[in-house]
């Protein structure tokens, strides 16, 4: 019995030297086994990001015509003078909207995680019902709120309003209130989102550092702000990158809830992007503004990394 | 045995009817000549791929469907031997215009295709479009409005998109609230602020980012003689004479909103839809819309609401001024393949002809007027006349990005962020800066 159960386990196993070969093998030369990651990554991430910036230093165009090299779409875009409004506008949303998201979600979860540590009955639909609004589709989303911000006489939320009496609140005919509305938008649909990567970092923390804590009489603030945040700093770090990149490319919701508008008030730069190429059948300015939108991405990304502890960026 | 039997008798049925169900199938897939992705038989011998939109054969209205699915089977009965595999236009028609296009010009088009009327300049320019001349008669050409004409024509002579029906503005009012007509910009103004004392929310029309709203507007401008674009196809609505007249009508709008005579949301307004719905919900009494609404309120509302609805001409400066904006859709080929190109020219004729006639669209030949008695209604009189003074858009490639521009600038008015002068002139360094690169 012994001998056949240690018979089947050698031959389960693979052999040490044989291990040690392939490792071995994949150290001495890489490239064999990294190429089929290259080509992947090559031709679907790769080629596009290369393309968009060959067609950002040509007068590329929808209508079509001869390319020709030039500088003309990137000084074009970069002296156009809604660039600034547009990028005050995009700073304004991804940042709003990266701080509510992350609070709202940090909120949510620590309300979650409390409450399951309670037994409190609802917490799974409570979570579920977060989840709802991550999985509605952008475009969806703003016609959602489109029908609840509208400020006809039957328009949902100042229908309510003035039930209770209170005046009509111009929710996107104001362009401050638009951009509002379109950040409100935009919060919360993303929260879920924040609430997930927060709550598996909040299961993932070591009980006993409570119970110490408890022992040692620390107040409910400062066990959330000496045990809590310090050990979900680097899911929330990663959290703001992931959150940010989406936001910086949000466009679908803003596009069904303003189209940009009233004017450029709520035009981000990703829906920019996107009227200079669909409406303006501008490839080569649409390509300078895809570039800007990246370059603007990997700088956060970038900055929010020297954040993150050493050894796991 | 007993189990044998049992399975014999639950069994063999089920096996024999979900064979003959199956075997039934490709029969039934044969006789339905409309499905979701064609129109014509399965193997017929000949196909062609047609791109339309979504507000006829695939309407959301079912009476619209079904109508245009008879005018269909007749159509491919009447053609025996092709099949005509349809491709829905999504409802972003913007961007599926520029699929479209970049889609032809990389060869992977569609053989024939719906084009709305202000792309047409930018097909025509990028030559992705076949000549139809050897398909329509002399007198068919000569028939066109000439605006339309002049729109599907190249500069030799080749008739390169039937355009099938074209549309207008008109201002709507509700007449147990507005029982005259008014004709001037003032007399509107304080018309509509007679409604809004009499409880509606003023007149509306569309302010927010879309193209009807440039479109809709601008035809305050042309009522004045402005220009928009010059003979080599650059704005000039900004300079000399022009200017003056664009900030006449951008301050007819802002007074509109400033007097309350309309009510600010009128800049997040960006389709007719909800226009139609404020007007079926009775919350306005006036508003700026297309004729196809007419039609809408009709069906929409009962009859005796529907009837105090009654449409005039767009109201100009004085009542001397007047112009509405024509727009409409055309259908093109943008196949090598002559029976192709024959083919979508007929199909281009089904919805000029009875297609228009179902809809109640307007068509762009004179002679339809005459041949279907549904356009005998007194609201045609009302649009016809209006006609007169129909100015289509500019027919150049850079019409899109200038009418964006106009839409941000009327948007900027109507939401009170700029004064019209200051929008007028940020718009004009935008335009300088965007045209300064080709």
């Amino acid at each position: 019995m012994t001998s056949s159960s240690s018979s089947v386990s050698a031959d389960a196993v693979p052999r040490p030297d044989a291990k040690a070969g392939l490792m071995g093998q994949a150290q001495s030369h890489p490239l064999p086994w990294l190429m089929p990651v290259i080509v992947v990554i090559g031709a679907f991430y790769l080629y596009p990001i290369l393309d968009a910036l060959r067609l950002a230093f040509t007068n590329a165009s929808l209508t079509g015509g001869e390319e020709v090299y030039s500088l003309a779409a990137l000084r074009a875009v970069l002296t156009n003078p809604a660039l600034p409004t547009v990028l005050g506008n995009t700073a304004i949303f991804t940042a709003a909207s990266v701080v509510g998201q992350m609070l709202l979600g940090l909120g949510i979860a620590l309300l979650v995680v409390r409450g399951e540590r309670n037994s409190l009955p609802g917490m799974l639909v409570l979570r579920t019902i977060v989840l709802a609004a991550w999985v509605v589709p952008g475009v969806a989303n703003g016609v959602i709120w489109s029908m609840l911000f509208s400020e006809a006489p039957f328009g949902a939320i100042n229908s309510t309003l003035g039930l209770m009496g209170i005046a009509p609140v111009s929710w996107l005919s104001s362009p401050q209130n638009a951009m509002i509305s379109v950040i409100i938008a935009n919060i919360w649909q993303g929260t879920a989102f924040s609430m997930i990567v927060i709550y598996a970092a909040l299961k993932g923390i070591d009980e006993t550092l409570y119970e110490a804590a408890a022992v040692d009489g620390a107040l409910p603030w400062e066990r959330f702000a000496f045990i809590t945040l310090p050990q979900i700093k680097v899911a929330l770090l990663i959290n703001a990158i992931l959150i940010t990149i989406q936001t910086l490319n949000t466009f679908d919701a803003v596009i069904s809830l303003t189209g940009g508008g009233p004017g450029r008030a709520t035009e981000v730069l990703s829906l920019f992007t996107y009227n200079t190429v669909f409406n303006n059948f501008d490839l080569a300015g649409g390509s300078v503004l895809s570039i800007v939108l990246l370059v603007i991405a990997l700088a956060l990304a970038g900055l929010y990394a020297l954040f993150l502890p050493r050894g796991e960026k | 045995m007993t189990t044998r039997t049992h399975w014999a008798r639950r069994v063999v049925p089920l096996m024999a009817a979900t064979a003959m169900t199956l075997s039934a199938l490709p029969i039934s897939a044969q006789d339905q000549m409309v499905a979701r992705d064609r129109v014509g038989p399965v193997d017929a011998e000949n196909s062609l791929t047609f791109r339309l939109t979504a507000y006829d054969l695939y309407s959301a209205d079912e009476a619209t469907a079904e109508g245009f699915e008879e005018l269909f089977t007749d159509f491919i009965n009447d053609n025996p031997g092709w099949r005509i595999d349809t491709q829905l236009q999504t409802g972003n028609l913007n961007e599926e215009q520029a699929r479209i296009l970049e889609q032809s010009q990389a060869g992977r088009g569609p053989d024939c295709a719906m084009i709305d009327s202000a792309q047409l300049a930018a097909f025509k320019e990028a030559s992705v479009l076949a000549p139809m001349n050897d398909f329509l008669s002399e007198e068919e050409i000569a028939d066109f409005f000439p605006y339309v004409r002049e729109g599907i024509t190249d500069d030799e002579g080749n008739v390169l998109a039937l355009w099938w029906f074209t549309d207008l503005r008109v201002l709507y009012r509700n007449t147990d609230v507005v029982p005259d007509a008014p004709q001037t910009w003032d007399e509107t103004q304080a018309a509509a602020l007679e409604t809004v004392e009499a409880g509606y929310e003023g007149m509306l029309f569309n302010g927010g980012r879309t193209e009807g709203t440039a479109f809709d507007w601008l035809a305050f401008y042309w009522a004045q003689g402005g220009e928009i674009v010059d003979a080599d196809g650059m704005p000039v609505f900004y300079e000399g004479e022009n200017r003056e007249m664009f900030l006449n009508a951008l301050e007819f709008y802002d007074g509109l909103v400033e007097s309350g005579a309309a009510p600010q949301r009128v800049a997040t307004i960006t389709t007719y839809d909800d226009i139609t719905a404020a007007a079926a919900a009775g919350t306005t009494a006036m508003f700026i819309g297309g004729n196809w609404q007419y039609a809408q309120l009709q069906t929409t509302l009962d009859a005796e609401q529907a009837a105090a609805w009654e449409v005039s001409e767009l109201p100009g400066p004085t009542a001397d001024q007047r112009a509405t904006g024509t727009g409409g859709w055309a259908i093109a080929a943008l196949s090598d393949d002559p029976a192709k190109v024959e083919m979508c020219v007929e199909i281009a004729k089904l919805y000029a002809g009875p297609g228009n006639a179902f809809q109640r669209l307007l068509p762009t030949s004179a002679a339809l007027y005459d041949e279907y008695e549904e356009f005998a209604g007194p609201e045609f009189a009302v649009f016809a006349e209006a006609l007169e003074n129909g100015q289509a858009r500019p027919g150049v490639a850079s019409y899109p990005e200038i009418s964006a521009q106009i839409q941000v600038l009327i948007g900027e008015v109507l939401s009170q962020a700029k004064e019209p002068e200051q929008a007028l002139d940020d718009a004009a360094v935008a335009l300088d800066a965007a045209f300064s690169q080709q």
